[in-house]
């Protein structure tokens, strides 16, 4: 018995010392299971390369102009800098804001409208939007197989050198799912290895009394779609969720965003309206329009005295996180993309 | 050594023999003529048609018999397409020698779980021409063509009939009777279709609506044995 005993911990230790190895991914404690499948796209770090390559690599777009990193930059975590809408080629402007990316395998629909229900998927969306990458997957596919680097890295991750778009779009997936925020210094609050200062923590307070219903810890979004009472633009005349679902319930709804590293991810809203926090905050507080398909959050006024506002952001950007702002693996990645011998 | 072979050679034609193949093969008419795409052809009502692209998904494919399931294929999913002769016929495999049945039975679509599983291989590759993009799901069946009475650029019409959720499923099940084990021929005419819409009115579905699951309802009448 005992003898069995010492094997199984000898074994267990083996697998603790295996594990050390830096993971692909990681649930950070006390966060909900994500909802991405991975046994139908199981992790390997060669599909994440390539994955990363491509998200870096021009050869998505139809002139080879411009790549998901065009609009997803990852100093600014992943959104686009400036730009209220996002761009595309030939100066193409598109009809919604760029959106920060992390923590995706926890999403349940993408896209402001949620017109994407799939992760794996996702990706097709701006390479055939004619705004913004104007191209197709068959001849992204077409264009990949005839790239000698492709080939080769494809060969090494599939053991087999002939891609299609669902190995392009599973891979693109895989990169995705990696790039991870949970190391701001509101998680660090959380695990008691730090702590907010007094505004913090008051900010805290007022955030979990006013905004914490549709901006649900940890991740900071329940990911569902809700109308915040914003004004209709009327140069882009953007019902949101009613597009897909055609359900009037629906109208002007938007995904919730995550407000996860929100200090770099401006300008905000679906539409880029809004430039500073302090503008997204008075929002919420003087000109909500009154929907009759608000959120009840929404229905009764939000009050908050301008000092509070400052707490309030003082408390946002507790949730800056630099380990993902400035994570090299989430980089271009010039290994790859700069190597002399590459040759499409 | 040698015997071992036999022995195994003999196992393995038996098992070979325990199972049948079947055949589904699908003719594409306009009317009572084989359909040729780009041909002219005269509607009822004297309008000039002409056909560029037709396909659609034939998935889950079962017998039935007293109308229960006797066997299905395994990753039931292909994509017919007029300009691709092989894919107008499907070998079914591996069909147990002792199967009897009176009936076969096929979704004419994309199931919904599919449709929420991220992208598939195959046939059901996005490179197909078959997914939508800026909302993502499969269109299950595609028709496109010209006619002198659409008054679109080019007089072209196009139905991108699909849709899973939102009360615009469009995924038809069709069931064909027929106890034929060896081949299973079955027409589809597409003037039956065309001669029910009103193409200078209705000449273009891109996407999940209302109009889609109109039309998705009438398509189970164009496929007929043969």
């Amino acid at each position: 018995m005992k003898k069995i005993i010492y094997l199984i911990l000898i074994t267990f230790s083996g697998i603790v010392s295996f594990k050390t190895v830096e993971p692909l991914f990681v649930i950070p404690k006390g966060w909900q299971k994500p909802t991405y499948n991975f046994t139908e796209n199981i992790l390997t770090k060669e599909k994440i390369n390539i994955g990363r390559s491509l998200f870096y690599d021009n050869i998505l777009s139809k002139d080879n102009s411009i790549s998901c990193s065009s609009c997803h930059l990852s100093y600014t975590a992943f959104a686009h800098t400036d730009h209220d809408l996002s761009h595309g080629i030939y100066n193409r402007i598109g009809s919604r804001n760029a959106p920060a990316l992390f923590n995706l395998a926890w999403s349940k629909k993408l896209m402001w409208d949620g017109a994407v229900n799939h992760l794996d998927a996702q990706a097709l969306a701006p390479i055939h939007n004619k705004d913004e990458m104007d191209e197709t997957i068959a001849h992204v596919v077409e264009k990949l197989n005839e790239s000698i680097l492709y080939k080769k890295l494809f060969l090494k991750a599939y053991k087999d050198s002939i891609i299609t778009g669902e190995k392009t779009l599973k891979c693109i997936a895989q990169f995705l799912i990696t790039i991870q925020s949970f190391n701001s210094k509101y998680d660090s609050v959380m695990i008691h290895q730090s702590s907010f200062t007094n505004q913090e923590a008051n900010g805290y307070q007022l955030f979990q009394k006013n905004c914490s219903s549709c901006h649900k810890e940890p991740l900071f979004t329940t990911f569902d779609f809700e109308t915040n009472g914003l004004k209709v633009d009327e140069t882009l005349n953007d019902i949101g969720r009613m597009k897909i679902t055609h359900d009037i319930k629906d109208s002007l709804k938007f995904k919730i965003p995550s407000l996860r590293n929100i200090e770099f991810s401006s300008p905000y809203m679906h539409d880029g309206r809004f430039k500073k926090l302090m503008d997204v905050l008075n929002h919420y507080t003087s000109s909500i329009q009154q929907y009759n398909n608000l959120p009840e959050s929404l229905k009764k006024k939000i009050t908050l005295t301008s000092n509070q506002k400052v707490d309030m952001i003082a408390f946002l950007l507790t949730l800056s996180d630099k380990h993902f702002l400035f994570n090299s693996t989430y980089q271009f990645p010039k290994k790859i993309l700069l190597n002399p011998s590459k040759d499409k | 050594m040698r015997l071992l072979v036999t022995l195994f050679l003999c196992l393995f034609s038996t098992i070979c023999l325990a199972q049948q193949n079947c055949t589904i093969k699908f003719h594409h008419l306009f009317k009572d003529k084989i359909l040729k795409l780009e041909e002219e052809y005269i509607l009822q009502n004297m309008d000039t048609i002409s056909i560029h692209t037709l396909k659609y998904y034939i998935s889950i494919i079962q017998f039935l018999k007293n109308k229960e399931v006797v066997w299905k294929e395994v990753n039931s999913y292909h994509l017919v397409d007029e300009e691709n002769i092989k894919t107008k016929e499907i070998n079914l495999n591996k069909i147990p020698q002792n199967i009897e049945f009176d009936a076969i039975q096929f979704n004419l679509g994309i199931d919904s779980t599919t449709n929420y599983s991220g992208v598939r291989g195959g046939d059901l590759d996005p490179t197909r021409g078959m997914y939508w993009t800026w909302q993502n799901g499969y269109i299950n069946f595609k028709l496109e063509g010209k006619c002198s009475v659409c008054n679109t650029r080019n007089k072209v019409f196009q139905f991108h009939i699909g849709g899973y959720e939102n009360g615009f499923s469009t995924i038809q099940n069709i069931i064909i009777i027929s106890s034929n084990n060896k081949v299973l021929e079955i027409n589809v005419d597409i003037e039956k279709l065309l001669s029910i819409i009103n193409l200078s009115s209705q000449n273009e579905i891109m996407q999940p609506s209302k109009e889609a699951v109109e039309i998705a309802n009438k398509l189970p009448i164009l496929f007929r044995i043969k």
